[in-house]
């Protein structure tokens, strides 16, 4: 039995944020040096780099939102944070980790293949996205003149993480707020005669710009694997999708993943938390075939009862949930699926574009087709005009959910769900 | 509260089928089954108006628009279609006038048997069942009475004051996040509840292929399709995806499709080899030596186009009921709908 213990969280709160002359955290206020915070984004693919801050209730609005991240330590020195990418991933995964809650590093710009997504810090869309209610760090850039876009990309996603990892190491001198432990992988703990519950991630592996990255490396071709969920505290699933605003994943919800939490938070009392399981969506059928078979082998052998299965992506991503349902259903295992649903703007159309056949349990993270009304807004970052409609970034607009930045997180992370 | 009902040309007292292209009509008061209706709906409520339209009529472009104009005029509280039974157009027509009214900020409220084909196209206005056909119109009307008290008092229809169909699927924010509620899910289930779910499996039509044609020698066949095949210049400007109209346009003399003459607006596919040949979109050329053989009686003179490419379903099946009734007014008794 594997004796590591899991993460233990040292959670510090961000109540206020500024821009100064250096970066620290005081009581609550985290200040960043924009000259030191440029610098570690800096690269060669990079002509610039600005950082400013929004906060939750300003009149302000961020769109051509990349990724986010939560800014994490695992201490002085730097350590295992983001194995892979920044750190190594020899010690990730346990021990203490630093987390800055309510306050993330976002990256906001063109990129190819980036469908434009929204963020709205205060207004009707505020609620319906995870960085409505964070403090966040808005890194906007040019790319240098001839730099290829895979390595704009690349320098953004070591830029970001870099700085994710220096604004939390400017809290380990300072109290936590709270302390949270993480039960170790495969904790048997409570588990007695409860039902094994895992969850099953499925993660969107199209290529550059529509990839995610699994201890620093590309999960596009990988087959499934178990993941030592603590490592996902530490930041060993970094997104680099962009496609789907509000059907993505970015690194900040696998950091915080609500199915595991969800899973943890009931662990030993009604359930016993078996484990992640993590999944390519590849677009092929044949290989949306054998992924689900696999998956269903991998958890049936681990003694699984019942998963939690979820997708990154719209269209076709269904497919691979319906699948994987079905297939865990078919060894036997109880599947619940997590679906944003696209009923058309009046909500009457067929909802599910593939719904599993044998397995029917189903949530809804909402109505991907529904429509908002965003008011005009002072301050806008991430670009001068909403591209999707023609309109300057700071007008009132209206747009559907689908726009609004993880509005129908499929990993679960809000609270909207349709009927 | 001031109610204003819907009925067709049949229960206006127009007439049936000779009368199915009246345009849209009202005059104050209630008529026919309304005053019935007026009756059931007691001292507090009023049918104020009555409106009415054709059949045939009610399914064209802009009759819905026409018909919610004169509705507006009495100035309503509660708009009331139907009973349209199993009739096809008329629940349509039901439908989409309440659809229309709902959209306007009008409640109002359907009827019609749960099969009838408009059901799916109420939108976001509640329908209530009917009966299948006219004679019965007595229980028919004391459901959609009481559906009525009911709405005006703001309170939302549901199965048990007779509704049906698909309630619409639109956001709301739950307690829980949508991860606690999939563990909730997963515990319900383990606990042997077999049918929780939050999400209803949703209900694809099944359609029952037509009858052969006897003799397709003696029949005027059309042609029909969804692959977005247009004059080149796109004069009826047809959508290249989620398209909401279908257009119809002379079949061209001569051999079939000239290329560079036609193109395909479709945005679902390289529409390069269709534009090469557009007769591989709608089969002109083929159907044109069929007619020279005499192995069908004839070609429609237009064919009928619209764009399949993430179209809703319910204007799919808008265009369908509409095609159908213009084919079968124009003699069409075949048609060769081709899909991309």
């Amino acid at each position: 039995m594997d004796q590591r213990p899991g993460v233990t969280r040292l959670v510090h709160t961000v109540r206020e944020v500024a821009l100064g002359d250096r970066t620290g955290f005081d009581a609550g206020v985290l200040t960043v040096s924009a000259e030191e915070a440029a610098a570690l984004v800096s690269s060669p693919a990079l002509a610039a780099v600005r950082l400013a801050w929004v906060s939750p209730g300003d009149s302000a609005r961020i769109v051509k939102v990349l990724d986010a991240v939560e800014p994490r330590s695992k201490g002085p020195g730097g350590g295992a944070i983001f194995p892979g990418l920044l750190g190594p991933v020899e010690g990730a995964g346990t021990g203490p980790t630093h987390v800055l809650r309510g306050a993330a590093v976002v990256v906001a710009g063109h990129l190819p293949r980036a469908q434009e997504a929204v963020v709205d810090m205060s207004g009707p869309a505020a609620p319906l996205s995870p960085l409505g209610a964070t403090h966040n760090l808005v890194v906007e850039f040019d790319p240098a003149e001839g730099a290829a876009w895979e390595d704009v990309d690349e320098a953004l996603r070591r830029g970001a993480l870099a700085l994710a990892a220096r604004l939390a190491e400017a809290a380990v001198d300072a109290p936590p707020d709270s302390v949270e432990e993480l039960p170790p992988a495969g904790d048997a703990n409570g588990a007695g005669g409860l039902p094994r519950v895992g969850a099953v991630t499925n993660l969107q592996t199209q290529g550059t710009f529509k990839d995610v990255f699994v201890l620093g490396k590309s999960f596009t071709g990988a087959p499934p694997a178990f993941l030592d969920a603590n490592l996902l505290d530490d930041g060993a699933v970094v997104s680099g999708q962009y496609g789907h605003p509000s059907l993505k994943n970015p690194t900040y919800v696998h950091q915080n993943h609500p199915v595991v939490a969800a899973l943890r938070a009931r662990h030993g009392r009604d359930l016993s938390f078996a484990g992640l399981v993590i999944s390519p969506e590849p677009v092929n059928q044949g290989q949306k075939e054998d992924m689900s078979s696999e998956v269903a082998r991998l958890c049936a052998d681990a003694g699984w009862d019942a998963a939690v299965v979820t997708k990154e992506g719209g269209g076709n991503a269904d497919a691979d949930m319906a699948l994987k349902m079905d297939a865990l259903e078919d060894l036997g295992l109880t599947a619940v699926g997590l679906f944003a649903e696209m009923a058309g703007a009046d909500g009457t159309g067929p909802s599910v574009i593939v719904p599993p056949e044998r397995a029917t349990a189903m949530v809804s993270t909402g109505n991907y087709d529904e429509r908002l009304t965003l008011p005009a807004v002072e301050v806008a970052l991430g670009g001068a005009e909403l591209a999707l409609l023609g309109v300057p970034a700071t007008a009132e607009m209206e747009l559907p959910a689908a726009v609004v930045y993880c509005s129908l997180s499929p990993l679960g992370w809000g609270r909207l769900t349709c009927g | 509260m001031r109610v204003v009902h819907y009925v067709n040309q049949f229960f206006a007292g127009l007439g049936g089928e000779d009368a199915a292209g009246s345009g849209p009509d009202s005059r104050e008061g209630a008529v026919g089954p309304g005053r019935r209706l007026d009756q059931l709906l007691g001292d507090d409520h009023q049918v104020v108006a009555t409106v009415w339209c054709g059949d045939d009529y009610a399914t064209g472009e802009g009759a819905v628009d026409a018909v919610l104009e004169l509705v507006r005029r009495y100035e309503p509280d509660a708009v009331v279609a139907g009973p349209a039974f199993t009739s096809g157009r008329y629940g349509l027509a039901c439908a989409r006038v309440a659809a229309a009214a709902v959209a306007a900020g009008i409640p109002a409220v359907a009827a019609m048997h749960p099969d009838n084909p408009g059901l799916d196209e109420a939108g976001a206005a509640p329908v209530v069942a009917s009966g299948d056909a006219a004679r019965q119109m007595g229980p028919s009307l004391d459901t959609l009475a009481a559906a009525v008290r009911t709405l005006v008092e703001g309170t939302p229809l549901t199965a048990e004051h007779g509704r049906i169909g698909a309630v619409p699927r639109l956001g709301r924010l739950a307690d829980d996040s949508a991860a606690e509620r999939a563990v909730a899910l997963v515990l319900a289930r383990l606990g042997g509840d077999r049918d929780a779910t939050e999400v209803p499996l949703p209900r694809f039509d099944s359609v029952t292929p037509a009858a052969p044609v006897d003799d397709p020698s003696q029949v005027t066949v059309a042609l029909l399709t969804e692959g977005g095949l247009v004059p080149d210049a796109n004069p009826g400007s047809l959508e290249s995806a989620r398209a909401t109209r279908w257009l119809r346009y002379p079949l061209p003399g001569g051999d079939g499709f000239a290329a560079g003459e036609w193109r395909s607006v479709h945005g679902g596919f390289s529409t390069v080899p269709a534009n090469a040949d557009p007769n591989r979109i709608v089969a002109l050329d083929v159907a044109r030596e069929l007619e020279r053989e005499g192995a069908i009686g004839g070609l429609f003179g237009e064919y009928f186009v619209t764009t399949g490419n993430g179209t809703s379903v319910a204007n799919a099946r808008r265009f369908g009921i509409e095609w159908a009734a213009d084919l079968r007014r124009s003699g069409a008794r075949a048609a060769i709908l081709t899909s991309t």
